[in-house]
């Protein structure tokens, strides 16, 4: 039942009451741009298993269902417990975070895992991505408050309970990047470096693409949730300006994908129609004060 | 190197926004507000050829004007809306396989109608508009504003015409009634997921009543008899003949002019 892999590994050794074995299928890639290949895994079955301790086995074991030596595959993961948004992969074909996937619901539905890295971001290697452009997407919303002088600026103004009720699920995003995945107005963009191209060049060549690109139902809810802040609404223009740039809220197809996805129960379409009616009064202001 | 990649940005990425948002506003004005009269004009059909000449006669009251007005409200806004459409089709990556919620299945359809109508209303400009005629040769009748029941009756006698004319008209009423859905997200008129569903019943209603009025149109039409519609319109023409005329309505007028 146990693939000879694993009988030369003592810490997956079974005892003598008769194991299941959990099959895993791998899309594995050695480095950026690099072909990708499927790859099986046999993993002995535990009780409570998630993915990331599937992924611990198989690392442990670095050997493929057919028992040649492979090297380990590779994950991003950090908090096992759904908020730091690092273990995003897809799971059975659809995106969602490995720690809080558990191996029993995962065999109610079929005998093998399926594993496949993000496909919206680029490739570093097996199933870690490159989400830089997730995190770039913040940075042009201004997804934060602006108090970064030296400047006492004394008590913060009063925010109602209603208020904070309103603005506290926008804050637990943890940029896990399921509703980029999911949606399919988000597409992936992958510049790759030119030969004799300065990293520098490369870098600001590949934030323009990014920049071009929609930015994204996390960043439109970020500056929703920093637009109702009493004092990050003080750049509340400037975060629209941005929202209404090439690559902005215009970019939505209210396909819902999104909230549907979000790991955390966001309601992005809600920030999404917000922005929507915020963006429409802030154009007929420009258009009409300008 | 980003200053000039930014300079070079074509003329629709720089206005992406305003595009995009006059794009949304065509679809509902004028392009659906058209849809909306169209297809409740055509359904007068059911009422008799009487019934949809007077429409049709109002319509083409409009004499020289018609033109500049179907060209100004009709023409430019579908072509602007289609080919802003195709650009939003090409720029997706539709994931309903992975993502069957109904939100996505939606956006598909919304895609897939859209690609359906644009079609549609170029067959359909062929098959009876005065634009199509030059396309349209001998094979096809087209249609008469003069005599709007007979030729419409001639022109749709056949089962897969009523066919072709259901699905595409069913397409464009999808479009137009998930379209208004969106439209109100994208403007930020429903904004939380209670309104939103509010919203969606207005969707259905809107698209359930235009759906009946052109398939009521299909059944009206098929309920014609050319022979009896066309007496009525030859009739009709007449009076009109003679008021453009300025030829004094006397019986014996009247009389000679049937006997030719």
């Amino acid at each position: 039942m146990i693939a000879p892999a694993h009988s030369s590994d003592p810490s997956s050794s079974g005892s003598g009451e008769e194991q299941r074995a959990i099959r895993v299928r791998i899309l594995r890639q050695d480095a950026p741009g690099q072909e990708s290949y499927w790859e099986r895994h046999v993993v002995p079955y535990e009780p409570n298993m998630n993915v990331i301790s599937v992924l611990q086995r198989i690392a442990a074991g670095a050997r493929a269902a057919d028992g040649r030596p492979v090297a380990p595959v590779a994950w991003d993961c950090n908090c096992l417990e759904e908020v730091c948004g690092s273990c995003t992969m897809l799971i059975n074909g659809a995106t969602r975070m490995a720690c809080s996937a558990l191996v029993d619901r995962l065999l109610e539905d079929g005998e093998e895992i399926e594993l496949r890295p993000m496909s919206k971001f680029p490739v570093v290697r097996d199933l870690v991505v490159d989400r830089r452009r997730l995190f770039r997407g913040l940075e042009k919303v201004k997804a934060w408050v602006p108090v970064d002088d030296s400047y006492d600026h004394g008590a913060g103004p009063r925010i109602s309970p209603e208020e904070q009720e309103d603005a506290y699920p926008l804050s637990t995003c943890m940029s896990c990047g399921c509703c980029l995945e999911a949606c399919p107005q988000y597409v992936k963009i992958e510049p790759v470096r030119r030969d004799g191209e300065a990293p520098e060049a490369f870098a600001e060549r590949r934030q323009g693409a990014f920049d071009r690109g929609f930015v994204g139902a996390h960043a439109i809810s970020q500056a929703m949730l920093f637009n109702s802040h009493p004092t990050g609404k003080m750049i509340a223009d400037e975060r629209l300006e941005t929202l209404t740039a090439p690559g902005g809220i215009q970019m939505c197809g209210n396909a819902q994908n999104c909230v549907a996805v979000c790991p955390k129960g966001i309601p992005l379409t809600r920030s999404i129609a917000r922005a929507g009616r915020s963006a429409t009064l802030w154009a007929i202001k420009r258009l009409f004060d300008r | 190197m980003t200053r000039d990649e930014t300079a070079a940005d074509s003329f629709f990425t720089r206005h992406q926004f305003l595009i995009y948002r006059l794009f949304s506003l065509a679809g509902l004005l004028p392009v659906g507000a058209f849809l909306v009269v169209h297809l409740l004009t055509n359904s007068s059909i059911l009422g008799g050829a009487e019934s949809f000449q007077d429409r049709v006669d109002t319509i083409h009251g409009l004499g020289p004007l018609l033109v500049p007005v179907e060209i100004a409200f009709i023409f430019l806004p579908i072509l602007f809306h289609a080919v802003v459409g195709f650009v939003i089709i090409a720029g997706g990556m539709p994931n309903v396989g992975s993502y069957p919620y109904a939100g996505n299945i939606r956006y598909t359809l919304q895609r897939a109608s859209g690609m359906i109508a644009f079609a549609f209303i170029v067959w359909h400009l062929v098959h009876l508009h005065w634009l199509g005629a030059p396309f349209r040769g001998t094979a096809l009748p087209g249609f008469d504003p003069h005599h709007a029941s007979s030729t419409l009756a001639v022109a749709m006698a056949s089962l897969g015409m009523n066919l072709l004319y259901a699905i595409g008209m069913l397409a464009a009423v999808y479009h137009f009634a998930n379209g208004l859905w969106s439209l109100g997200i994208t403007w930020g008129v429903w904004t939380s997921p209670a309104a939103m569903r509010r919203a969606n019943w207005l969707s259905v209603g809107v698209g359930a009543v235009l759906a009946l009025a052109g398939l009521g149109s299909l059944v009206g039409i098929r309920r014609i008899d050319v022979d009896s519609a066309r007496a009525l319109e030859e009739r009709r023409g007449e009076a009109r003949r003679m008021l453009e005329g300025g030829v004094p309505a006397t019986p014996a007028a009247v009389s000679a002019d049937v006997g030719t």
